[in-house]
């Protein structure tokens, strides 16, 4: 038998475009697998020369699904360029702000995209393992989904003014207080928001059963696990400091500070995907691979913070000895940034200093480099600018969590495909558990595929025989 | 008076794409009756069944090349939705379908940039005429 590709294409339910293809060996066996990201953005490059203050709200634009991690991590870069200390409810308003961006993007993430797989079953028509699919036969869950997303859209726009792209967040703080109206109203809805967290974690803690295979080999490897935690070790997402953390749960590396962490992360390209791959440095690619997003701070934090999100973090950390290693477990673990997000915006809105009106620091640039680190719903974002000596920038480098989750990505779709798929008997169902590992990372591709200074788009011209004749990239 | 939920969707950085957009953002500064509800949105999300099954009437616009899509429902990116699917989700777990009307018009050039075609910008006249006009039956 000849050597075969079997390609994905698109892969379903994510956020952006991408494929995946399996190379056969002559035996019919999986050989090796690649997650490929098919688009292309320069967001690095045309923000060169726009002025520093201006770019929370060009940033933002990246993506439509979590632009208020954006233009919070955004902010914090500018903020270092203009070397201020925001004010303290600036703070406290922007991390209530990015919670609820943490559980629009884990309900959409949980409900809208990977439902189906829970409660259909990862071998079900696939005409009907959708949205709409499970809308027909579990109507409760597919209501919970919509109310949780429309809650954290909802906050967002109490909070901030806009559901999608607000400019709320400016450099130095936010640009207004909050008022005592819209606060009630978040508090008000919050009782419902928390009760359906809790009825979903309930359940699909019951249905994990049913999972054991795809808990065995969804990118259910060692790795290390990166991420921000809050001085006492504490989930964190708004600030913090970095931790990496190896498979066996034992601290790498602690305390890292947002402007060191080109020490210890670095970037590669691969030819056949436009998204960037990142590793540890000291251990060097692949040895260096790491996961981030909810799994990761999870596995990453000495304890949770808030009261029932403490509970189900204890009894997810009981799951293995060490760091829970299974992909599949995001989901479980979104669930509980679900709880843990609904409770701290509670505990954040109903302290009297929320609504303290000393919300902005005003300066001018006074540094020319800034970095801006922030928790996205799935995984660390970090945003780093240079500037002129007009406050012009001149260079910028965004890493994306679903960069820092390539490599082990990777990994993980060779894993299932190796035990799922075998190419001389070839099932919708095992397709779909190649998939379903991706979506386990809720990547977003819109955001994630950059330059890291060579760019990796190749352009070939070539003649009517299909000669090349010229060629310009990498 | 009947409730009313107008949304124009579509893209208004990628040239006629963004006609539905346009027509709704139009529309929101001459609308001014609380009973009638206008949404500019760039697609049609999962949570938007909520608020169909609270009106009685829906009218969505859009632009479409080369034809509408109304009548499909599937989609892979689960979060994008199709107005047909979007009234028979409400009519599912709210119990609820809006009467909806779907305007479209066809685009010429979906590429990037903030204008619309010519033949589209006289469409959205028209459509705002159609939308008053629909206002206006019992």
């Amino acid at each position: 038998m000849p050597r075969q590709k079997i390609v994905i294409d698109p892969v379903t339910r994510i956020e952006g475009h991408s494929k995946i293809s399996i190379h056969l060996d002559e035996q019919g066996r999986v050989e090796e697998a690649y997650f490929h990201v098919t688009q292309f953005r320069g967001f690095e490059k045309f923000c060169e020369g726009r002025p520093f203050y201006e770019m929370p709200s060009l940033m933002a634009r990246i993506c439509g699904i979590c632009p208020v991690s954006h233009l919070i991590a955004s902010a914090k870069a500018c903020d270092s360029i203009l070397a201020v200390r925001i004010p303290e409810n600036a703070a406290r308003l922007r991390r209530s702000l990015n919670l609820a961006q943490i559980v629009q993007s884990h309900a959409l993430s949980f409900f809208h995209l990977s439902s189906a797989d829970f409660l259909l079953g990862m071998d079900s028509d696939p005409a009907k393992r959708n949205l709409l699919g499970v809308l027909e036969a579990h109507p409760e869950m597919a209501r919970d989904g919509i109310r949780l997303r429309q809650f954290g859209q909802q906050v967002i726009e109490w909070l901030a003014g806009e559901r999608i792209h607000p400019a709320w967040i400016v450099p130095g703080g936010v640009n207004e207080p909050l008022t005592a109206e819209r606060r009630d109203r978040v508090l008000a809805a919050l009782p419902e928001a928390l009760a359906i967290a809790g009825r979903t974690l309930d359940w699909f803690k019951s249905s994990l059963e049913k999972f054991r295979e795809e808990i065995r080999t969804f990118a259910n490897f060692p790795t290390l696990f990166f991420g921000l935690v809050d001085p006492d070790g504490g989930l964190e997402h708004y600030d913090g400091q970095l931790r990496v953390l190896d498979s066996s749960g034992h601290i790498v590396q602690d305390g890292i500070a947002a402007e060191d962490y080109g020490a210890y992360i670095a970037e590669l390209a691969h030819p056949w995907t436009y998204l960037k791959t990142s590793y540890y440095k000291p251990l060097g690619y692949p040895e260096g691979t790491y996961r981030v997003g909810p799994l990761a701070r999870l596995n990453l934090i000495d304890k949770c913070g808030t009261p029932r999100a403490a509970q189900e973090w204890a009894e997810f950390r009981d799951l293995e000895r060490g760091a829970v290693l299974s992909s599949f477990y995001y989901h479980y673990a979104r669930l509980i940034e679900i709880v843990f997000a609904l409770e701290k915006i509670q505990e954040l809105l109903n302290a009297p200093e929320a609504l303290d009106t000393n919300v902005r620091a005003y300066a001018r640039a006074n540094n020319s480099e800034g970095v801006g680190i922030a928790e996205a719903p799935r995984g660390t974002l970090i945003h780093h600018y240079k500037v002129d000596r007009d406050g012009l920038i001149v260079w910028a480098n965004l890493i994306i969590a679903t960069g820092h989750n390539n490599a082990a990505m990777n990994r993980g779709v060779l894993q299932v495909a190796r035990h799922f798929v075998h190419g001389n008997r070839l099932e919708e169902g095992m397709l779909n558990r190649v998939e379903a590992v991706i979506r386990a990372f809720d990547p977003c591709l819109s955001c994630s595929t950059h330059a890291d200074g060579s760019l990796v788009l190749r352009i070939e011209l070539r003649d009517h025989s299909g000669n090349l004749v010229d060629q310009i990239g990498a | 008076m009947s409730r009313v939920l107008i949304i124009g969707y579509g893209n208004p950085l990628r040239g006629d794409d963004g006609f539905g957009w346009r027509t709704a953002e139009r529309l929101r500064s001459t609308i001014d009756d609380p009973q009638v509800e206008v949404r500019a949105l760039h697609q049609l999300t999962p949570e938007l069944m909520e608020p169909l099954s609270r009106v009685d009437r829906a009218i969505f616009i859009d632009a479409a090349w080369p034809a509408p899509a109304a009548c499909r429902t599937g989609s892979v990116f689960t979060h994008h939705l199709t107005p047909a699917a979007l009234i028979a989700g409400s009519r599912t777990l709210y119990g609820h379908a809006a009467e909806a009307t779907l305007l479209t018009t066809p685009g010429e050039n979906f590429d990037f940039g903030e204008s619309l075609s010519p033949g589209v910008e006289r469409a959205l006249d028209e459509t705002i005429a159609r939308v008053h006009a629909i206002l206006r039956r019992p």
